[in-house]
């Protein structure tokens, strides 16, 4: 059984019974697995490869129904309703939660118009507004000045960590009450990641933040709360230090001293 | 209307094309499909494996002239074709690797791959029929050979930088000559991908009439001898589906049917082959 | 002993990869070299005199050259927009079930052989144009219908070639901002496959213009221009099956040549263009 500590805080998301299986397997991916995520804080999950936890990170976004034949059941509750139902609105579910990727994903167009990509699509017209909104999710991005003068040059002209940050500008943009890591540091050199680790903590004011990571030390460094998963199961949830330090389930403690991977 | 309901209408719409541009696409097929079959099964018959042409008019004409000759054209520019085209891949994959020289063969080779077929008719007239004074086997053989050369050599280039370059040390490291660890190793390896080359080279070029028209030429009777002007399905397809004599349309629906089918087998084959390949 | 064997095979392979260039380069001497009689007897007026009469030895490849333009170019307004909508149907919309037997189905049809569209064309086509506009059915329209049946295959396939290289993540993150397919489709897939795609429909126009068959059957070879589409006319290699066995004299033979040589010199252009500025090849050490 698992060891979930109680989230005594608001609750961002709270996944109840979820289980997934891929298309095309017997086997499914993600076994009836219940968890809270808390509110304005980062909840990490890690885990060996496999273990479920980026096939959970996208059903936060419904990113699975992007390739139907996926089976999943359960419930994740999100401001009060289950958002894997049939009805459920997934574009106005994405400006809600949005995502970063492992890799950065620079859209192919300028600087300003991969930023202002999401407000465009919400019907966002207004010159003025959108300059001001773009300029402020750059400033919260910790990129403005690096790219205040060329906002009309491409995007792909930027370094990997600069367009890690352009995404999270992009994502932020949209002002979003979630945002979703998918290992984002895990091709940028260990400068870059320093600073993407800090812009993470510096949101989670704003965002309830939930990172995929198979780095355990990023994990112990930015993290509120860490969530082990293996095998598709939630084994224990709790706060990251007490984790870390006085891990509660087996398991959990032969993964962190690395007796398997 | 909301900015996104736009949206979401604007996509409804492009899939509903997409999706009806596939229909088109696909009844296309099965159009030509269905009148290749409803018209060809209909002229089968044995005349048509078994008697030569004849005067229109005359029932008992068949393809046995043209069959013979279609694979006496095919055949012949395969028996030099394959081979070449063998080797000039081998070339650039074990010797030439990215050199400038390799690139500018597979360079001019894709490019002739997508030129007009009826331009190398024109050549083989030229160095062929025109010194000869006639046209012949050989020259509609050699027109194909060259059509069918880059194709061939193409695939094997391909086929042969797919094979791991462990492969290829370890035998080395054994201390085998190159020519060996090409013909004994890396050819095994290849063997698949090659054979779905020759096989897609085959029927591209069993397909081809324009380079056919004036260097083979054609002939309505049996000819076996390559140093004649020579009947070709392809051809015969041509002359009899554009004369006014309907026993000779319906030949010609027979020969197309036979033809196509063939050619649809060949790639079909060679895409099996090649998913069997990647499936190991 | 093998390492004479080895030098043996080894120049014997190389030989022969050389000898594949110079074939080419042979190629273009020789119907250089024959179409030397017209270009010395007609100069630059070869391509724009719109006279082609065997019988006075007079020949202007204008009506051809014509014919070969409008032709392809119909061709092309047809078969583009089919071939895009093919191409995002293959790519972005269908199942994977659904995916491989329309995909193969229609790499299928383009290997079946032209002078197959032709009869298909000539038979079943041709009727129809008679009954919507009279004439006699074989004309520029049918050929250019016709010829933009025989190029689609090939288009939808490249186009949906170039489409897939889009990398799933960038997709995704356009979806994950809250946008639809056909927001993915024109914002993140085109843009990123600009290239490939165009080139893949320059591809197209180069095959396109040296297709024989299939136009032979349903253009006529009249060389004269008109504006009326459904008139017949002529392209460059509908003039070449129809008239090259039957040249009776070096200057109509010359005059061929040339038509070959010009045919020829648009093509390997036109395929160069789109080779070499739109479809580098990427070499990502895969």
């Amino acid at each position: 059984m698992a060891t979930i500590v109680d989230i005594t805080e608001e609750q961002a998301l709270k996944v109840k019974n979820f289980e997934f299986t891929y298309a095309g397997s017997d086997e499914p991916n993600i076994k009836k697995l219940t968890m809270p995520i808390a509110k304005h804080s980062i909840t990490a999950l890690i885990g060996p490869s496999g273990c479920g936890k980026t096939t959970l990170l996208r059903s936060f976004n419904r990113m699975h129904d992007l390739y139907p034949a996926n089976r999943y059941s359960g419930e994740i509750i999100f401001k009060d309703r289950n958002i894997l139902t049939k009805n459920e609105d997934l574009i106005k579910l994405r400006t809600q939660i949005g995502m970063i990727f492992q890799k950065p994903t620079a859209f192919p167009m300028s600087i300003f118009d991969n930023v202002a990509y999401g407000l465009r699509l919400q019907g966002v017209k207004n010159k003025t507004e959108l300059q001001g909104r773009v300029k402020k999710a750059l400033q919260d991005a910790a990129i403005w000045q690096e790219v205040k003068d060329r906002l009309g040059h491409d995007a792909n002209g930027l370094s990997g960590g600069q367009q890690q940050r352009l995404c999270i500008a992009r994502a932020i943009a949209v002002e979003p009450e979630v945002l979703l890591f998918d290992e984002p540091t895990s091709a940028l050199d260990p400068i870059s990641t320093a600073g993407i680790e800090e812009l993470i903590v510096g949101l989670k004011e704003r965002v309830s933040i939930i990172i995929v990571t198979h780095n355990m030390q990023q994990a112990a460094r930015v993290s509120d709360y860490t969530g082990f998963m293996y095998l598709g199961e939630l084994v224990e949830l709790g706060p990251t230090e007490e984790l870390f330090v006085t891990p509660k389930e087996r398991l959990t403690e032969e993964y962190i001293t690395g007796k398997f991977g | 209307m909301t900015y996104t309901q736009k949206r979401v209408i604007a996509n409804s719409i492009v899939m509903a094309l997409s999706t009806l541009s596939a229909l088109i696409g696909i009844g296309f097929l099965l159009w030509i499909l269905s009148i290749l079959i409803i018209n060809g099964v209909d002229a089968l018959s044995m005349t048509i494996f078994l008697e030569e042409g004849a005067p229109p008019g005359n029932e008992s004409g068949g393809l046995k002239h043209a069959l013979i000759g279609q694979l006496m054209l095919v055949g012949y520019a395969s028996a030099f074709g394959v081979p070449l085209g063998i080797m000039a891949g081998t070339y650039l994959s074990e010797y030439g690797l990215k050199s400038k020289l390799s690139e500018t063969i597979r360079d001019i080779s894709d490019i002739m791959m997508s030129a007009p077929s009826i331009v190398i008719g024109a050549f083989v007239y030229a160095i062929v029929v025109a010194p000869s004074g006639q046209f012949s086997g050989w020259a509609g053989s050699i027109a194909l050979m060259i059509i069918m050369l880059p194709i061939i050599l193409r695939t094997t280039d391909d086929m042969l930088q797919l094979v791991p370059s462990t492969l290829r040390e370890a035998a080395f490291a054994l201390g085998t000559p190159k020519y060996k660890v090409i013909t004994q190793v890396v050819y095994r390896g290849a063997k698949a991908g090659i054979l779905t080359g020759v096989m897609l080279g085959v029927a591209r070029v069993a397909g081809e009439t324009a380079p056919l028209l004036f260097t083979s030429f054609n002939d309505n009777f049996l000819n076996t001898d390559m140093s004649q002007p020579m009947a070709s399905l392809t051809v015969t397809m041509y002359n009899y589906a554009t004369s006014p004599y309907e026993d000779w349309q319906k030949l010609g629906w027979a020969a197309a049917f036979i033809l196509s089918m063939f050619i649809l087998t060949l790639n079909i084959l060679g895409r099996l082959f090649l998913l069997k390949r990647k499936g190991k | 002993m093998s390492s004479i064997i080895d030098k043996i095979f080894a120049n014997a392979t190389k030989f022969i990869a050389i000898g594949v260039l110079l074939l080419v380069a042979w190629i273009f001497s020789v119907l250089f070299e024959h179409s030397l009689k017209s270009i010395e007897a007609f100069g630059f007026s070869f391509l724009t005199e719109t006279k082609w009469a065997p019988n006075l030895e007079k020949f202007g490849a204008l009506p051809a050259i014509y014919g070969s333009v409008v032709s392809t170019f119909l061709a092309m307004i047809l078969a583009v927009p089919i071939a895009i909508g093919i191409a995002i149907f293959l790519s972005e919309i269908a199942h994977a079930k659904i995916k491989t037997p329309v995909g193969v189905s229609i790499e299928l049809l383009a290997a079946i052989p032209s002078v197959v569209y032709g009869m298909w064309g000539l038979f079943y086509f041709v009727p129809i144009i008679r009954d919507m506009f009279g004439g006699i059915g074989i004309s520029m329209l049918t050929a250019g219908i016709v010829l933009s049946i025989m190029i689609l295959p090939f288009m939808a396939a490249v186009t949906r070639d170039a489409m897939n290289t889009t990398p799933d993540i960038l997709k995704e993150s356009a979806y994950a901002l809250g946008g639809t397919k056909w927001d993915v489709i024109k914002d993140i897939i085109i843009p990123y496959a600009k290239a490939g795609i165009i080139g893949s429909f320059i591809l197209a126009l180069g095959r396109a213009i040296g297709e024989t068959m299939a136009v032979t059957f349903v253009m006529g070879n009249v060389h004269k221009i008109s504006t009326d589409l459904t008139q017949p006319a002529t392209s460059i290699p509908v003039t070449l099956a129809n008239e090259f066995a039957e040249a009776d004299s070096e200057l109509y033979f010359s005059s061929l040549f040339e038509l070959s040589l010009l045919l020829l010199v648009i093509s390997f252009t036109i395929i160069s263009i789109a080779k070499f500025y739109f479809l580098r090849r990427k070499r990502t050490g895969q």
